[in-house]
């Protein structure tokens, strides 16, 4: 394989990275709080295509629409139990509790599902596009499209509409946002809802050629973390560059060493990132406000 | 003997700790006896965690790793080289905590999520590493046929006795806990979990803090790997892994983050749980789940938490003065250190400092000096740079150019506990206070960093801790000054504003200063307050202390300050006797946007 051609591999991956991404970046801004259930609603998300694709022989791009209703409310849900009832603790408790639910969802897969992986319908249908020299799977390329038009669709809605004004202004400062008159614990829930749809549009791309287990959403969650932490805390356009970094680094680095190598390479050059740029790659040095 | 087993929440805890003995010694059945070994097992972990979790306030995510690490150490040291006991176990707690020593000092200075994420990192390098490395780790089948405990020929081989070990170690690691945290170098940490500018400002050297909990962390972990190593005969690289982290976080939330008795409540809690649940097979960890997450919703403050407040909601708080408070005179103010010493004029001066953050330049080039007992106000519109200069004088921001001069030591560099140990104290625009720590002990806290004694004098006090009330007698001294000693022994939390502005001045004050920085102490006071404030800052002049006002309310200053000091755009416009300075053509520019023909400034809040 070519390295370009591993590249590409490795954008259309992280397409569905960033999609994981910006739903938990989403979430850490209105919340300051790190949802850590987030990479265990990704494969939630797989599991309802699986389930969906089960009950109607549909390709799975016209049954997105659904997985992300159902995933909004799923996130809805999630907010309700882990965020509203300790939003006046200290974020770690939040932390915790995400943990928890996550520790739930899992081993309500592993009840419904198996422990086996599962592997949802193609987005559109199996096959592979050759382009000179390259091969692209149709599977990836669906998911660039997906992908590139939510995260259109969602800089439209943020930067053009009155509801994205809102979310902003609830993530910036939530006691202003509520002086003014926004209903801020609406707000948070509908980011909830919003964050969690887009991690199971995600689940459900990821779910074809990567299928869906139990366990899969932790490093799902680490992965996020890792994306919105490099990309710089709280920036969504970081998040979703930190996000294509990692899944680039992943595919180059482990055709040439094993997955588990290059896993371990990416925590380590993770670490050395922190240690020459402790404000993380695209963070500017700021002195702490005091 | 009865009032100490009545304070708090002793007798509960003790009732229970009595009926779990008992239950151990009479009832347990030896799969009962396994059981309870590994709550003991778990408690240790848990105790370490509060350290960095609970007490240093960092989201550390590599206490599995430490546990691990301390149990592949035992494992490869007895299974490989047939090591005894008294040399794994005490190699099993300074492995982790080597580990912690050399990763420390860059991780630690990383903000919360980056500190989290690398801690993660480290954890799961590991991780790989452990499996990865299978010639000396036994890859992912880890190591079997670990020995049990022998020491010095004694083996300790049956259940029984290997509980009654486990928990022995337990009870050291609390002890060692209760040490570390008591006394007035446990008090200082919760300040540090507060604010860690706040704790700095007052002498706290809050690196070395975080640095030590974070040790003492992984060598507790390191330790309890050891003991399961030992227990169950085996590791393997789930004892390195993230569900373990995930439960022993679990655990701390659950238990309590900062309390002795939380440890072994959560830890036992959470054991138990996952016995009781397994006769649902399948359903067990959703149950289990469910359940943690209820008790995390029902008890945020963890069960110990729970049922201090049940004892307050019961029989109302204890306000009973310590008795050194009650016994003998009210003590003298605070040591002035050396104020009768010849003093270098100026006591503190700033000369040409200029700081940028990116493209805006907060500090232009601004000088200015104070001398002893002087008190000056420092004036100028929002943004103006007033909050920022006193953030470079106390060490807070480092400038780019220029100097700071205090007491004849150049300070420019100093890291900002230093100066406050020379003797420099400050206040916060915003409140830093413990809300669950009487004023008191808030009060009490400014004297940890300086007559502290650190870590290991900590360890080292049995008995009543001097530090302690040597540090109230101050606290309570300084308390009075400003008029607050009524409500010395109140939780902070639930004082009204007012009463908090006076506590943050009454710490700063308890350090004994040489140069107080007030910023906006006046902000938020009604009128009367803020007359009762000003006499008693005037007071601090009167002894010899300078004071340096940072303030808006021009009418509280007229009161105060015998000189004016105005910065503008990070420039310091005017200076002199107040009158003149109000006057000021550029003043009344710069505070007012207006030309000069306004007579004077008005004496009157400008917001």
């Amino acid at each position: 394989m070519t390295f370009l051609q591993l590249v590409i591999n490795g954008v259309a991956l992280g397409a569905a990275y960033a999609l994981v991404a910006l739903g938990f970046v989403f979430i850490v801004n209105a919340t300051s709080a790190v949802n850590f259930a987030h990479g265990d609603l990704v494969m939630a998300g797989g599991y309802v295509a699986v389930g969906l694709g089960a009950l109607a022989p549909l390709p799975i791009l016209v049954l997105l629409p659904v997985v992300a209703a159902i995933m909004f409310a799923v996130g809805i849900a999630v907010a309700l139990v882990a965020y509203f009832p300790l939003a006046n603790r200290p974020p770690s408790t939040v932390f915790i509790s995400t943990l928890l639910c996550g520790i739930v969802l899992q081993n309500l897969f592993l009840v419904l599902f198996g422990p086996q992986a599962r592997a949802a319908p193609p987005l559109i249908k199996s096959g592979i596009v050759h382009l000179g020299g390259i091969e692209i799977s149709i599977q990836a390329l669906g998911t660039l499209g997906v992908a590139a038009a939510l995260i259109a669709l969602q800089y439209v809605v943020f930067m053009r509409t009155q509801i994205g004004r809102r979310l902003r202004a609830t993530a910036q400062d939530r006691q202003m946002a509520q002086a003014v008159g926004i209903r801020t614990s609406a707000v948070i829930a509908a980011t909830f809802g919003f964050g969690t749809a887009l991690a199971g549009v995600a689940g459900a791309l990821l779910a074809n050629q990567f299928f869906v287990y139990p366990t899969g959403g932790i490093s799902l969650s680490v992965y996020a973390y890792i994306a919105v932490v490099i990309g710089g805390w709280g920036s969504i356009a970081g998040a979703v560059i930190g996000a294509l970094m990692i899944s680039i680094f992943q595919v180059v680095v482990s055709a040439y060493v094993s997955y588990a190598v290059a896993t371990g390479l990416l925590y380590v050059s993770l670490l050395l990132i922190f240690f020459f740029r402790p404000q993380g790659i695209f963070g500017e040095l700021v002195q702490r406000r005091v | 003997m009865a009032s100490w087993l009545l304070a708090g929440i002793r007798l509960p805890l003790l009732l229970g700790a009595a009926a779990l003995i008992g239950y151990a010694v009479f009832f347990a059945s030896p799969y009962d006896l396994r059981v309870l070994t590994l709550c003991g097992i778990y408690a240790l972990l848990v105790l370490g965690f509060q350290f960095i979790f609970g007490h240093a306030g960092a989201v550390s995510l590599s206490q599995a790793t430490f546990f691990g690490i301390g149990g592949y150490v035992t494992g490869i040291l007895a299974t490989r080289y047939g090591l005894p006991f008294l040399v794994t176990f005490p190699s099993s707690i300074a492995g982790p905590a080597l580990l912690a020593v050399i990763v420390g000092v860059p991780v630690l200075k990383l903000e919360e999520h980056y500190f989290s994420l690398a801690t993660l990192g480290i954890g799961l390098v590991v991780l790989l590493l452990a499996i990865q490395w299978s010639d000396v780790t036994g890859g992912t089948n880890g190591l079997a046929g670990i020995p049990a405990i022998e020491i010095a020929g004694f083996a300790v081989a049956d259940r029984r006795s290997v509980l009654w070990f486990v928990w022995g170690v337990v009870a050291l690691a609390c002890l060692l806990a209760h040490q570390v945290t008591r006394g007035l170098h446990g008090r200082a940490y919760h300040l540090m979990r507060e604010n860690r500018e706040a704790a700095a400002s007052l002498g706290l050297n809050v690196a070395e803090l975080r640095f030590s909990a974070f040790v003492l962390s992984a060598a507790y972990g390191g330790a309890a790997g050891a003991l399961m190593a030992h227990v169950i005969h085996v590791v393997s690289p789930e004892n390195l892994d993230l569900t373990l982290m995930v439960t022993c976080l679990t655990m701390t939330v659950i238990g309590g983050r900062t309390r002795i008795a939380g440890a072994i409540l959560g830890a036992t809690l959470i054991v138990y749980l996952r016995e009781w649940f397994r006769v649902l097979e399948n359903y067990y960890m959703i149950a289990y789940g469910t359940v943690a997450l209820a008790v995390l919703i029902a008890a945020p403050y963890g069960l110990v938490g729970a049922l201090e407040r049940l004892r307050v909601f019961l029989f109302g708080r204890s306000t009973a003065k310590p008795p050194v408070m009650t016994t003998g005179a009210l003590p003298a103010a605070p040591r002035q250190s050396s104020v009768a010493a010849p003093t270098p004029e100026p006591l503190l001066a700033v000369d040409d400092v200029a700081l940028a953050f990116g493209g805006v330049t907060a500090l232009d080039g601004v000088s200015l000096a104070c001398r002893q007992g002087e008190i000056v106000g420092l004036i100028g519109p929002n943004g103006s740079g007033k909050t920022t200069l006193l953030n470079v004088m106390s060490g807070l921001y480092s400038c780019q150019a220029g100097r700071v001069t205090f007491l004849a030591h150049d300070i420019t560099a100093a890291p900002a506990y230093a100066i406050a140990r020379l003797g420099l104290a400050r206040t916060f625009q915003h409140i830093h206070l413990v809300d669950e720590l009487s004023v008191l002990d808030n009060i009490a806290v400014a004297r940890a960093g300086i007559d502290g004694g650190g870590l290991l004098r900590a360890i080292g006090t049995f008995g009543r801790d001097h530090r302690l009330d040597a540090a109230r007698r101050i606290a309570w001294a300084a308390a009075d000054r400003l008029g607050i000693a009524a409500f010395a022994m109140e939780p902070c939390g639930s004082l009204p504003y007012g009463t908090r502005r006076r506590v943050e001045v009454a710490r700063a004050f308890a350090t004994g200063p040489r140069v107080i920085l007030l910023d906006e102490p006046a902000a938020g006071l009604n009128e009367q307050e803020q007359i009762d404030l000003a006499e008693r800052i005037r007071s601090f002049g009167a002894d010899g202390m300078t004071v340096l006002v940072v303030e808006h309310n021009l009418v509280f200053l007229a009161a105060l300050a015998q000189r004016l000091i105005c910065l503008d755009r990070g420039k310091v416009i005017a200076s002199g006797l107040p009158e003149a300075v109000r006057r000021e053509p550029a003043v009344i520019e710069a505070y007012l946007g207006l030309d000069a023909d306004v007579p004077e400034l008005a004496l009157t809040e400008p917001s």
